[in-house]
C-alpha cells in the first residue's frame, strides 16, 4: 500500500505524519519505538481506512519544542494537527507509549472519538506487578524483552549504526524520559479518570509482555466501562509489530463492526 | 600554588566475585554489600585521615557528594564537613560538591552551607555540581532536567546567600515565596563557589561567566588541558584573564621514596578506583538527557576508551594518575603548573582500597616533599631551579 510522508506546522511546530490509504481517518500512535515507520500494520489498516500516522513530538522527524514534558501536551497538540488535517472525529490505534496518549486524548477530548484501539498501553500502575525499566538496562537486553521472539527485533533496529544514529536515538530515549521518567511510565491522574471513557475499546495484549506484564491488561480492562480484552499468545509487548495479522485482524472486525 | 587534600570515602569491602558477579559498582550493587560495623571504623579512619591532612600542611580538605555506590560513600558532604569543622583550625573546607540539581530543594544546601561557613568562622568553599548520571537513577530526578535544575538550583542558592530576605523564588523546578535563610554565610559576599567537573562546554562558558574556580576532576591530561585552555579562551572572551586560583587540577596522586615502589604499592588500589569504583555501564552513566547531544556527539567521535579498560600504564601515560617519588611528583607538578596555568591542585587522598598507613605515608611524604616547593615565602628561596615560581613571585 502507497503511503506518504508530510510535514505540517502545528502551532508553529514542524510534525512529521505517514499518511496512507482511503476512507475513514484512523490515527496510529507509535510506540516509544518505531516511529517514522511504515510498518506491515499500517499498511493493513491503510486497506480499509486513510491512516495518519504522526511522529511523536521529539520522535522521528517531528520537532521537540522546549515546553513538551507531559502526555498532556502531546493530547493538545492532536487536537492541533486533527484541526490542521480537518477532521472532526477519529478512532486511534495506539500502542504503549502511543496507547496512553490515545486514552489520554479521549478522556480529554471525548467528542472527538469514535473507538479505541489499545495494544498494550502504558499510563498505568499495578501494585505489586515489577515493571520493566527501560532506562536501566541496555538497549540489546529491551530490544529482547520488548518481543516474544526476539528475532521479531530487528524490523524496528536502524538498517546501521554510526555516530548520528547513537545521536538520534539518544534524542528520542531522551524525549521518553521528559515524558515518562517519574512517575515511571504512568499517570495517577489518568487511572482515576479512565471511567470517563465511554468510547468502546479493544485492548489487546501479548500473553508474554514482559514490559507491561499481563495484570496490566486486567487491571486497564477493569478501568474502562465498555472494554473488550484480547490477550494474543505467542506474543511480547509491542503487539502490531510482533503479531501484525492477528492484530489488524482483531483490529478492523473492531473498526468496522 | 594551593593544595586540597581530597577524599572519596570509598566501600573498599567488596566480595572476591565482585568483578564477575557485579556489572556496577553504582545503582544496583546490593547494599547488603555495605557492612555498617566495618563502615563505623571506616568512617573514623577517613576522617582521621582528614584531619591528618590539615596538620601535614593542606591548605585544604575535600569532600563530595555520591549517592548509593561503593565509589564514594558520602551521600551528603555537609555532614563530613561538619564533622571537620569542630576538629580542624585553619584548612580550608572544600565540598566538592554538593550536587544541587538532585536535592529536592536547594534553600536547603544554601541554608548547609551558610551553617558550616558561620560555624568554621569562614573556611568553607562551596562546589556545585550536577550529580553523575546514575544518580537520577538511583533518586528518581529526571536526568532530562539535570542542567536546567543546576543552574536554577544555582540562582537560587546564590540570591539566598547574597539578597536580603524574604524574597520571592518563582522558578520552574523551584519555587518559594519567603526566601530567608537564617543563619546567612559569614564569608562575604559569599563562600567561593567551585566548579568540580568532567567539563562540558556549557559548564565551562558558565564558570568563566560567572569567574567560579573550574576544577578538572578524573580526566586525561589533554583533555584536562583543553578543559582549561577552553575556561580561558572563554574568560579572554569575556574580557579577562582567568588567574591561577580559578584554575584546578584533581587528580589520584601516590607518592614513595622512588618511582618504582611508588607504581607497585599504588597499582592495585588505582586499578581498584578505575575498575571496580567506576564500574558503571553506559545507560547509568549516559541515561537520556543527562548528556547534551553535541557532548554525546564528540564523545562518540573522539572514539575514547572508559578509564575501567585502561591498564595502569595506560592510566599513567593518559595522565589519569599522578604517581611516583616526591622528586618525579615534583617535576610533573612544576610542568602542569607550567603547562596549564594552574593554582589549585587537589590529590593525596586515600584511593580506592588503599589501606591507612599507607595512605598517610603518601599524604606526608606529599606535604614534606613535595608541597614545599610550590609555596610563596616572602625571602625564602624554597627552590631556586624553579623558574616559574621565581618569576612569578
Amino acid at each position: 500500500m502507497a503511503h506518504r510522508s508530510d510535514f505540517l506546522t502545528v502551532r508553529g511546530i514542524r510534525t512529521h505524519l505517514l499518511k496512507g490509504g482511503r476512507g475513514r481517518p484512523l490515527l496510529v500512535l507509535h510506540p516509544e519505538f518505531g516511529a517514522n515507520m511504515w510498518a506491515p500494520y499500517h499498511d493493513a489498516l491503510a486497506a480499509h481506512f486513510q491512516v495518519v500516522a504522526p511522529d511523536h513530538l521529539g520522535f522521528g522527524e517531528s520537532e521537540r519544542p522546549d515546553w513538551l514534558d507531559g502526555i498532556d501536551d502531546l493530547v493538545f497538540h492532536y487536537v492541533d494537527l486533527l484541526d490542521l488535517l480537518d477532521i472532526d472525529r477519529v478512532s486511534i490505534v495506539g500502542t504503549s507509549l502511543g496507547g496512553w496518549i490515545a486514552a489520554a486524548f479521549a478522556v480529554a477530548h471525548p467528542e472527538r472519538v469514535d473507538r479505541l484501539v489499545l495494544a498494550a498501553p502504558a499510563g498505568i500502575k499495578v501494585d505489586g506487578i515489577p515493571r520493566y525499566d527501560l532506562f536501566a538496562n541496555p538497549l540489546e537486553t529491551t530490544l529482547q524483552r520488548l518481543f516474544h521472539d526476539p528475532a521479531r527485533a530487528a524490523q524496528i533496529l536502524p538498517a546501521e549504526y554510526g555516530a548520528e544514529v547513537i545521536v538520534r536515538g539518544y534524542h528520542e530515549y531522551t524525549t521518553l524520559a521528559r515524558l515518562t521518567w517519574n512517575p515511571y511510565f504512568y499517570d495517577p491522574k489518568l487511572q482515576q479518570r479512565l471511567p470517563r471513557l465511554r468510547q468502546p475499546t479493544l485492548l489487546v495484549w501479548g500473553e508474554q509482555d514482559a514490559v507491561l506484564p499481563p495484570p496490566h491488561a486486567d487491571a486497564f480492562a477493569a478501568l474502562l466501562p465498555r472494554a473488550t480484552l484480547h490477550m494474543l499468545p505467542a506474543c511480547g509487548h509491542l503487539v502490531p509489530f510482533e503479531r501484525s495479522e492477528a492484530f489488524t485482524t482483531l483490529a478492523i472486525d473492531f473498526l468496522t463492526a | 600554588m594551593q593544595f586540597y587534600y581530597f577524599h572519596l570515602m570509598p566501600w573498599p569491602f567488596l566480595p572476591r566475585d565482585f568483578d564477575r558477579a557485579y556489572d556496577s559498582a553504582w545503582v544496583t550493587l546490593p547494599n547488603r554489600l555495605y557492612d555498617p560495623k566495618r563502615g563505623h571504623r571506616l568512617y573514623n579512619e577517613y576522617l582521621d585521615e582528614l584531619e591528618h591532612a590539615e596538620r601535614i600542611g593542606f591548605d585544604g580538605l575535600c569532600v563530595n557528594e555520591h549517592h548509593q555506590n561503593a565509589y564514594g560513600t558520602m551521600p551528603s558532604p555537609n555532614l563530613m564537613a561538619a564533622a571537620l569543622v569542630r576538629r580542624t583550625s585553619r584548612a580550608k573546607l572544600a565540598v566538592l560538591g554538593n550536587a544541587i540539581g538532585l536535592r529536592e530543594h536547594p534553600l536547603r544546601v544554601a541554608e548547609e552551607i551558610a551553617m558550616l561557613d558561620v560555624m568554621s568562622g569562614g573556611r568553607i568553599i562551596s562546589g556545585f555540581v550536577r550529580g553523575i548520571g546514575c544518580e537520577h537513577l538511583s533518586l528518581g530526578v529526571n536526568p532530562t532536567y539535570s542542567r536546567e535544575r543546576f543552574y536554577e538550583a544555582h540562582d537560587l542558592i546564590l540570591r539566598a546567600w547574597t539578597e536580603p530576605g524574604p524574597f520571592t523564588f518563582e522558578g520552574k523546578h523551584y519555587r518559594v515565596r519567603y526566601a530567608n535563610i537564617w543563619p546567612r554565610p559569614l564569608q562575604q559576599p559569599h563562600p567561593p563557589v567551585w566548579l568540580p567537573s568532567q567539563g562540558s562546554p556549557e559548564t565551562i562558558a558558565f564558570g568563566a561567566r560567572h569567574r567560579y574556580p573550574f576544577v578538572s576532576v578524573f580526566t586525561p591530561y589533554a583533555n584536562t588541558k583543553r578543559l582549561l585552555n577552553e575556561y580561558k579562551e572563554e574568560a579572554e572572551r569575556l574580557g579577562y584573564r582567568a588567574a591561577p586560583e580559578q584554575l584546578g587540577f584533581a587528580v589520584a596522586t601516590y607518592v614513595a621514596p622512588t618511582d618504582a615502589q611508588a607504581r607497585r604499592e599504588a597499582k592495585p588500589h588505582l586499578l581498584w578506583l578505575f575498575r571496580r569504583g567506576l564500574k558503571i555501564p553506559p545507560h547509568f552513566l549516559a541515561p537520556p538527557g543527562y548528556l547534551s547531544e553535541d557532548t554525546l556527539r564528540r564523545f562518540l567521535l573522539a572514539g575514547v576508551k572508559p578509564p575501567s579498560e585502561l591498564s595502569f600504564e595506560e592510566l599513567e601515560r593518559e595522565g589519569y594518575v599522578l604517581v611516583g617519588s616526591p622528586r618525579t611528583v615534583r617535576d610533573r607538578l612544576v610542568d602542569i603548573r607550567k603547562d596549564l596555568g594552574i593554582g589549585v591542585f587537589v590529590g593525596g587522598g586515600r584511593i580506592g582500597d588503599m589501606p591507612h598507613d599507607k595512605a598517610l605515608r603518601s599524604a606526608e611524604m606529599l606535604a614534606r616533599e613535595v608541597m614545599p616547593h610550590f609555596r610563596r615565602r616572602p625571602g625564602v628561596r624554597t627552590a631556586a631551579r624553579d623558574r616559574t615560581t621565581r618569576s612569578r613571585r
